[in-house]
């Protein structure tokens, strides 16, 4: 096969801006396992929704020697009247769009999705997909998008790059593992943040025994809410330490004087976390996982599960790595290329699908006053992968 | 032991991100450590803290953890002011505090003269603790020799070293055990007579696990300034590892703006970085070498070529570094883990003898830069000693 030729659909590119952590790297290449890896991917034609200050498109067009185009179908035909492509990247992430009454940031990933859909559809033939982040903020729309890559037989990709970053520690559970209970703590806002706290936490239980299920319910939880439902047992204290004990950005007395801190035995998670959000998620196979973001106390993404017949729990760290490099993109960019070469998704787009799915119904439950959503439409079941896609080599 | 060990702290500053806060709080606030916030099982009975400087949190602590006393010198907290030894294990972490450097610009942490205090109290009452010293041994090899050899005279159990050796590593992997190494190297950051150490550490914990064990180190030379680059483009070193280190660092800087991640070339290199390596040779023919790559990449990094490996085993010995990137110091949790198994069983965890050898490169590296980067013969640094075969690095 020649070198794959790629498109790339984009929203803003301009430094450290998700295009500019993933498009760059296809350029210049990146650091993965051990060595400077230059993809065998051409880039060759993008699309840039907005150009604020600062926007790098024309500079990487001139200096790697592909157009911009005006429009999203011209870039996948490369200015001409057939799809010119071997595979597309969309990144929609940063810029100035809408949001709706749900909080969510209406960003065009499934209209854009579906125009280069268009393009498949009238050249007769169907390119590899990667869309960045969710796949919709809506869930219909991102069922449309799943069932348009099965119809068109297209691989697609999606999602977040903390599913594939380093852990600490390298933590994988066994493939047919029984979970009795998950948890995930994480913070940033909603919903680019918590997007990326539940993708972690799916990545890990979509391993259980049985695969992914699909799920029954959904509830969020705000303020003193949380801390009731922590007091009742709605989720495992003892998930909780150990989810914490991961983290190793603690706020408050350690920012002050340095020192380490039991932040739920010594009261101090109250205290700092001011604005506790918990997302909790009832799965059709009766496994109940639960994000708590905790903005104020904590600054990292952990996890943590009680497997059965296990008294001690498993948990660890996602690293992100540091900026300016993040170069846990590498890790997802990695996988993309893999996409791109072999025309086969390592990472099922699936999971992004039930990830973008509860995170929906979450933010509804929060809209109808934190009450418990039954899902009915989310029944989408998938079966990870047996191989580990995360940094550990 | 039937009972609880009972520590003493001797520590030259007690204030924000001194070692004496990272490694003393640990044992009184406990840390995150394998699921659980842990509490050592053993008490901090008694604190020596030689400076008191703006920010001093002593009193903070002692009133915090009223077991513990502030002794006016280490003999008191060793004994508790009586006539017998009264702790079972002795932290001793005299790094950080204001003390005058030498004219090579050694720094005069008083390691050797804190140590020989603790030692007067073990001769005087007949009996000994465990120790662990922070770091280096002393900046004076003499001294150094002294502390090691006193050690093993009064047989007490004695630790040292860096975190380096112990903390996360992306990949989480150990040199395999009786490697054959055909040349390794650490490309790290910071000063002479300071981080340097780590860097020695990083690659020792590392090449100690070749087969046959560790054998001493011949000679090291020093490279600096255009000496570096014209050594660098003559192979002197394996440019293949130095590679392989960079694209294992978390924190490569770009040399374009625009750009967040790119892989400089040596021009680029050259423009960034203010380079120092330390070049040196085992006694069993083992290359080694330590890079500083100041301007060029915030950690530590290592490599090694393999036989009949066709690609070089590589990974970062990765930092959680506050107040950069996170607000802990989570490396001084395994290494203070690893000191907690030395006071319950009366066992190290690792040797000193690593650390008595990486003390030595340390002012073997002081001595070739003050002769302009001249090849040192170190043939005092005739240690070997075998690798634990227990990985001790953090990965659980």
């Amino acid at each position: 096969m020649s070198v794959p030729r790629i498109a790339v659909i984009t929203t803003v590119y301009s430094y450290l801006s998700h295009a500019q952590h993933f498009v760059d790297r296809f350029l210049v290449g990146y650091a993965y396992e051990g060595m400077w890896h230059y993809p065998a991917v051409d880039v060759v034609s993008l699309y840039v929704d907005q150009r604020p200050v600062g926007d790098q498109s024309a500079d990487r067009g001139r200096e790697f020697g592909f157009n911009v185009y005006p429009a999203i179908a011209e870039a996948l035909r490369c200015g001409g009247d057939q799809l010119a492509v071997d595979g597309v990247l969309i990144i929609c992430e940063h810029g100035d769009y809408a949001c709706n009454e749900l909080g969510q940031i209406l960003y065009p990933r499934f209209e854009w999705f579906q125009e280069c859909v268009a393009v498949f559809e009238a050249a007769g033939r169907a390119v590899p997909i990667f869309s960045d982040k969710h796949l919709s903020y809506d869930y219909a729309k991102a069922e449309q998008m799943i069932a348009d890559a099965r119809r068109l037989n297209f691989a697609l990709m999606a999602g977040s790059s903390v599913p594939v970053t380093w852990r600490l520690p390298d933590l994988e559970l066994e493939h047919g593992c029984v979970i009795e209970e998950a948890l995930a703590i994480g913070f940033g806002g909603s919903d680019p943040t918590d997007y990326h706290a539940l993708e972690g936490l799916q990545c890990m239980i979509e391993r259980r025994h049985g695969g992914e299920t699909g799920v029954a319910a959904v509830q969020m939880l705000e303020g003193a809410a949380v801390w009731s439902a922590l007091d009742e047992g709605r989720w495992s204290h003892q998930l909780l330490e150990a989810a914490l004990s991961r983290s190793d950005s603690p706020q408050g007395l350690s920012v002050e004087d340095g020192r380490t801190q039991d932040l739920l035995g010594s009261g101090e998670l109250r205290r700092l976390a001011t604005e506790p959000v918990a997302y909790i998620i009832e799965f059709r196979d009766g496994l109940q996982a639960t994000l708590l973001m905790l903005n104020g106390a904590i600054a990292n993404f952990c996890f943590a599960a009680r497997l059965e017949g296990s008294e001690s729990p498993v948990s660890c760290q996602f690293l992100v790595t540091p900026k300016p490099n993040v170069n846990y993109s590498a890790s997802l960019v990695a996988k993309i290329d893999e996409m791109f070469r072999t025309g086969r998704a390592p990472i099922p787009a699936d999971r992004t699908l039930a990830v973008s799915g509860y995170l929906a119904a979450c933010l509804k439950s929060r809209h109808q006053g934190c009450v418990r959503l039954e899902t009915p439409h989310l029944s989408a079941t998938y079966t990870a992968p047996v191989e580990s896609h995360h940094a550990h080599r | 032991l039937s009972r609880r060990p009972r520590i003493a702290a001797v520590v030259t500053e007690y204030r924000k991100h001194s070692h004496g806060q990272h490694i003393v709080d640990r044992f009184l606030e406990g840390y995150g450590w394998n699921n659980r916030h842990h509490r050592p099982e053993m008490d901090v009975v008694s604190l020596y803290v030689d400076q008191r400087p703006e920010g001093d949190l002593t009193q903070d602590r002692i009133s915090r953890f009223p077991q513990m006393k502030l002794c006016d010198s280490i003999a008191t907290a060793l004994t508790l002011g009586t006539d017998d030894l009264a702790v079972d294990g002795v932290v001793l972490i005299a790094e950080h505090g204001q003390y005058e450097r030498n004219e090579k610009g050694q720094h005069l942490y008083p390691r050797y003269e804190f140590f020989m205090q603790i030692v007067d109290v073990f001769r005087a009452t007949g009996k000994t603790a465990a120790v662990f010293n922070d770091k280096h041994l002393s900046w004076n090899w003499n001294w150094a020799r002294e502390m090691y050899e006193v050690s093993r005279e009064l047989d007490f159990p004695f630790m040292a070293g860096s975190s380096l050796p112990v903390t996360w590593r992306n990949p989480a992997i150990d040199m395999p055990l009786d490697a054959r190494i055909e040349e390794a190297m650490c490309v790290g950051y910071g000063d002479v007579d300071s981080y340097d150490f780590h860097a020695f550490e990083t690659l020792q914990c590392m090449v100690e696990r070749r087969a046959g064990g560790e054998a001493g180190v011949h000679w090291l030379e020093t490279y600096s300034g255009d000496r570096f680059w014209q050594a660098h483009h003559d192979g002197l070193w394996s440019r293949d590892l130095f590679d392989a280190c960079l694209c294992r660092s978390h924190s490569l800087t770009s040399a374009r703006d625009g750009f967040n991640h790119t892989f400089p070339n040596v021009d680029e290199q050259k423009r960034l970085a203010e380079p120092l390596a330390f070049r040196y040779q085992h006694a069993d023919g083992l290359p080694a070498t330590v890079i500083m790559m100041n301007g060029l990449v915030q950690d530590f990094n290592f490599a090694a070529r393999l036989e009949g490996m066709e690609r070089p085993l590589s990974t970062q010995m990765y930092l959680p570094m506050p107040p950069k990137w996170t607000t802990l110091a989570s490396f001084f949790s395994p290494q203070v883990n690893n000191v907690e198994q030395m006071f319950l069983t009366g066992v190290p965890a690792y040797p000193v003898e690593r650390t008595l050898l990486t003390t030595g490169l340390v002012i073997a590296g002081v001595d070739s830069l003050q002769q302009e980067g001249a090849r040192v013969a170190t043939p005092h640094l005739d240690i070997s000693y075998p690798a634990p075969s227990v990985s001790t690095f953090w990965d659980s």
